[in-house]
């Protein structure tokens, strides 16, 4: 494998058709070589593969990340090794592609706030064994004016966005595509539904220091 | 009945984890992550020299995830750890 600086490879990408050729098979042979390796390492839940279908996996998506770099040379902006850059799009390839994968029957439909998923009467909370029930009944109490909260504070997209990534850990990623935006938004608008949550909490005598003794583990 | 207390632990560890999470966005921090990524495999800290990215990864499993991967990656890399899968 000859080792090219970064103007070569840029070149030779560029270049003409068998000198790129031989360019891309290269690229994508070391893209593949890296992607295979997270994947197989470092990927638990994908140890039920063999080492054949984790093969092909790579291959696929070594394919696929060739040609998202070529789509996107104009934009390196030679502050890395060209390799590295293009491992780091190799990587988001791999695991968006192992995220939709994923999550493929994943829907925000059922995430409203008038859904069970913190139901106004819980009673699930009393069930922590530890808790005296002083204790239980308060945290009750507090569950129960959480999700008036929720409700009240946040709007539906705000809400759905927030039990999809804070309580079902759901990727950005996966939630921002079915709301039909970019991830960058949906961080941006996580933050601020969090600000709005905890502003409008403190005015509920419900405190950052009060909510994090009460359900201190 | 205890994953109800779970998802709420959650919840709230999430609105009310003290993290800075306005520093940087998703698109700023995975901007700079491979020149960051090559520092890092060679041995700077991330935590030392750009606190902030640090801070993003903290709070954002997204790009956590593909940090770690493409460090991982890197790193394998540097130590002859990449070889040709065979078929
Ligand atoms: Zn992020």
């Amino acid at each position: 494998m000859i080792d090219r600086t970064n103007e070569q490879w840029l070149a030779e990408l560029t270049g003409p058709p068998d000198v790129q050729a031989l360019a891309l098979e290269e690229l994508r042979g070391r893209l593949q070589r890296g992607i295979f390796y997270y994947l197989s390492r470092e990927r638990s839940d994908l140890a039920d593969l063999s080492s054949s279908e984790i093969t092909q996996m790579a291959e696929d998506l070594a394919q696929d990340a060739t040609l998202r770099v070529m789509e996107n040379l104009d934009s390196f902006r030679g502050d890395s090794r060209f390799t590295t850059w293009a491992t780091k799009i190799a990587v988001r390839v791999a695991i968006s592609d192992l995220r939709r994968a994923r999550y493929k029957d994943f829907s925000l439909d059922n995430l409203t706030a008038d859904g069970d998923l913190l139901p106004a009467n819980a009673t699930g909370v009393t069930g922590t064994p530890e808790l005296g029930p002083e204790d239980a009944t308060e945290r009750d109490d507090v569950m129960q004016r959480i999700t008036a909260a929720l409700k009240d504070a946040l709007t539906e997209r705000q809400y759905q966005a927030l039990v999809a990534v804070a309580v079902q850990d759901v990727p950005l990623e996966i939630v921002a595509e079915r709301m039909g935006t970019n991830r960058n938004a949906l961080y941006k608008l996580l933050h601020d539904a969090r600000r709005k949550l905890r502003t409008y909490m403190e005015t509920q005598g419900l405190s950052t220091q009060y909510m994090m003794n009460l359900f201190q583990d | 009945m205890g994953i109800q207390d779970e998802q709420l632990r959650k919840l709230i560890d999430h609105i009310f984890d003290s993290h800075q999470d306005d520093v940087l966005d998703c698109d700023s921090c995975g901007c700079q992550l491979e020149c960051l990524a090559e520092k890092v495999a060679g041995g700077a800290s991330l935590r030392e020299m750009w606190p902030e990215v640090e801070a993003h990864l903290m709070c954002c499993r997204d790009c956590r995830e593909e940090w770690q991967a493409l460090l991982c990656i890197l790193r394998a890399e540097s130590n002859g750890q990449l070889s040709t899968p065979e078929k």
